[in-house]
């Protein structure tokens, strides 16, 4: 029998890597869109009917009703988010109806109308703030200091609370970065490498960031997923920290993917305060371990390869006339 | 000068206590109440002509910059929350709305308006839930089963975090169970001295309850505000564990109080298995050692002392209602 999954936030950089591995496994595919689709009904196009779209609004619990009630889904994957840190300071409420309380709303809908569904949130690495032990791990205690990690926080107590309440299969996956040639351009990652390549066009002079000594535990989205796929495939639910277990910082980031265009990057990035954000997650390090041992999960693309794949796609986006098609 | 204090949640148990001490140290105070047709103000009745009460809903971020507004508040207390832990699980989405999204929306309104205004958030011992050391603390990590718990999780760390990203004097104080005859029939304290009350005097056969091998740590509501007021005059904001530090079961609760009325509490009392909850918190102990050392509180009220003033006033209290739907 085809299984059929849900994905929210199917539009973003996550929900297009799951949707081409999970189309890859024979399942159809119901996406749900944001406010901000782009033109991602165009890019569903080439999968021939088997990835269906649907409007939704995580603010709207009847609009989520109907989107399970026409997908009866064996796996509901939680993407949707306001998922930008910074803007989470200037919009503390609109990111908590989102990302916390929207949570709340699938849940609570999948309770009563597909209870036997297996549920993933995408639970994030942020809400272990500063002062955590060193790698973090599923059991390091939360200290989230963000409101969008504070937000991240809720949901991913509220995944907990229904599993234990209600016996559902509810499981959050606690992700670190990853990042992909389809991240946004607001992410420093990708500022990064989109910079880097229009200064090597002659398209900019310089790259302005925050703190260079920030460090990150930086993947592949595209290896993120397939654990995210894993984690419902278990028989128990449970929360898995995913992550490279490694780290760089923004700097090392920069050089790496300076010197794949040829270019010092020390010539061209300054540093502007004006980037720094209130209070900044010093180092988040994840350890993979539990995913590695419970469901064979480990990364596979490495931190030279990934900043690599993301400047060369830059590079050749940026080189294509305006009309063509975009990358992602 | 006289100082200005805005109460959200004025009406219920807390808020009448800690409006009466603030009227006694000369303040003058203000009470944001939610619109209703009937309004439920039994426990402010006797002050209501020394307060000014400005109507809003948590759940409305305009009404809460009116409220703060008009107030101009020197501290605020933010005690409005849908507080029973049971009804949580059966209106997940307004209690996360209202005790979650709320502190948030609070918060925004102070920062906006009057950001050197000290604020108040009750935190609760619920957050500990599947506790993870006893006695809990201040360091204590989190681990909350219920929908009640987890969003006042989320309403701790936002508190937290607009402490630590805007300088704000903002605290919290994890209030562990504290009791009063005001407190609402639908905790398992009122119910218990009210439904002695009715046996006593001939108006009940039996009393149904959950549990009754769960332990609480009991203390009195009145000697709580006075721990909430203390937390605002400490020059730095922190966070605070109010507590008894001792734990009794609900069975020795019940014995105290018909023994307060010369009943056998075994002769009475019936295990109903409806009013367990769907996930038990296990043992919530805390230690108010810091607050203590820090700001000098310490519980005057002692365990028994509590019980026999819950079960007098229930007895001589005029009109008496039948009921009570709570476990714990």
């Amino acid at each position: 029998m085809t299984k059929r999954a849900l994905i929210t936030g199917v539009a973003g950089q996550d929900g297009t890597y799951l949707s081409e591995l999970l189309l890859g496994k024979g399942y159809e595919v119901w996406g749900v869109v944001g406010p901000q689709p782009g033109d991602f009904s165009k890019w569903a196009e080439q999968f021939e009917g088997r990835l269906h779209v649907l409007d939704a609004d995580m603010t709207d619990t009847d609009s989520l009703f109907a989107a399970v009630d026409v997908s009866r889904p064996d796996e509901v994957y939680n993407f949707a988010a306001q998922s930008s840190v910074g803007d989470s300071f200037g919009s503390a409420i609109v990111t908590t109806e989102v990302n916390a309380v929207g949570v709340l709303r699938i849940l609570e809908v999948l309770r009563q109308l597909a209870p036997h569904a297996h549920f993933f949130q995408a639970s994030s690495a942020e809400m272990f703030g500063n002062g955590a032990e060193m790698p973090q791990r599923e059991t390091t205690p939360l200290h989230p200091i963000s409101p969008y990690a504070a937000s991240k926080t809720y949901a991913f107590h509220i995944v907990g609370s229904y599993r234990d309440s209600y016996g559902m299969h509810a499981s959050n996956g606690i992700l670190f970065n990853h990042e992909s040639p389809r991240r946004g351009l607001q992410f420093v990652t990708r500022k990064i490498t989109d910079g880097a390549s229009r200064i090597k066009l002659g398209l900019a002079t310089e790259l302005r960031l925050g703190n260079l000594d920030a460090k990150r535990d930086w993947g592949f989205a595209g290896d993120y997923v397939e654990a995210m796929w894993l984690m419902l495939q278990q028989s128990t639910p449970d929360d898995y920290v995913i992550a490279s277990g490694e780290v760089h910082t923004v700097r090392d980031f920069c050089d790496v993917a300076f010197s794949r265009l040829d270019l010092d990057y020390r010539e061209y990035v300054t540093v502007d305060p004006r980037f720094f954000r209130p209070m900044d997650v010093n180092v988040l390090f994840g350890d993979p371990i539990k995913a590695k041992t419970r469901i064979g999960w480990t990364p596979k693309v490495t931190f030279r390869e990934l900043v690599e794949m993301m400047v060369d796609a830059d590079l050749r986006r940026l080189q294509q006339p305006p009309n063509a098609s975009d990358e992602s | 000068m006289i100082k200005r204090a805005l109460i959200t949640g004025i009406t219920g148990q807390d808020g009448s206590y800690l409006a009466e001490l603030l009227l006694d140290k000369g303040y003058e105070v203000f009470g944001f109440v939610r619109r209703a047709a009937t309004p439920s103000t039994e426990r402010i009745d006797h002050i209501l002509d020394r307060l000014t009460l400005i109507t809003g809903e948590m759940t409305d971020q305009t009404s809460l910059i009116d409220a703060v507004t008009q107030s101009q508040p020197d501290e605020v207390y933010n005690l409005a929350a849908q507080s029973f832990v049971a009804d949580s699980w059966i209106a997940p989405i307004s209690t996360g709305d209202v005790d979650g999204l709320g502190v948030t929306r609070i918060l925004e309104a102070i920062r906006r308006v009057k950001p050197e205004a000290r604020f108040y958030q009750a935190a609760t011992s619920e957050m500990y839930g599947k506790v993870h050391e006893i006695p809990q603390t201040e360091t204590t990590p989190f681990h909350p089963r219920s929908p009640y718990g987890v969003a006042k999780v989320y309403g701790y760390f936002i508190t937290l975090n607009y402490r630590e990203s805007y300088g704000m004097h903002a605290s919290n104080g994890i209030l562990f169970n504290h009791e009063s005859p005001r407190r609402g029939l639908e905790f398992v304290t009122r119910k218990i001295t009210n439904q002695v009350a009715r046996i006593k005097l001939g108006q009940a056969t039996e009393l149904r309850l959950g549990n009754l091998d769960a332990k609480r740590d009991w203390g009195f509501a009145g000697d709580y505000v006075e721990g909430m007021w203390r937390i605002l005059q400490a020059d730095e904001p922190d966070d605070y564990v109010l507590a008894t530090g001792e734990t009794h079961e609900v069975r020795e609760f019940c014995e105290i109080a018909f023994a307060r009325v010369g009943l056998d509490y075994r002769d009475y009392v019936v295990v109903d298995p409806k009013f367990v909850r769907p996930a038990e918190v296990e043992l919530l102990l805390g230690s108010p050692a810091k607050a203590k050392e820090k700001l000098g509180w310490e519980p005057k009220v002692g365990f028994r002392g509590l019980v026999e003033m819950m079960v007098d006033a229930d007895v001589e209290r005029p009109t008496r209602q039948s009921g009570g739907r709570g476990a714990l």
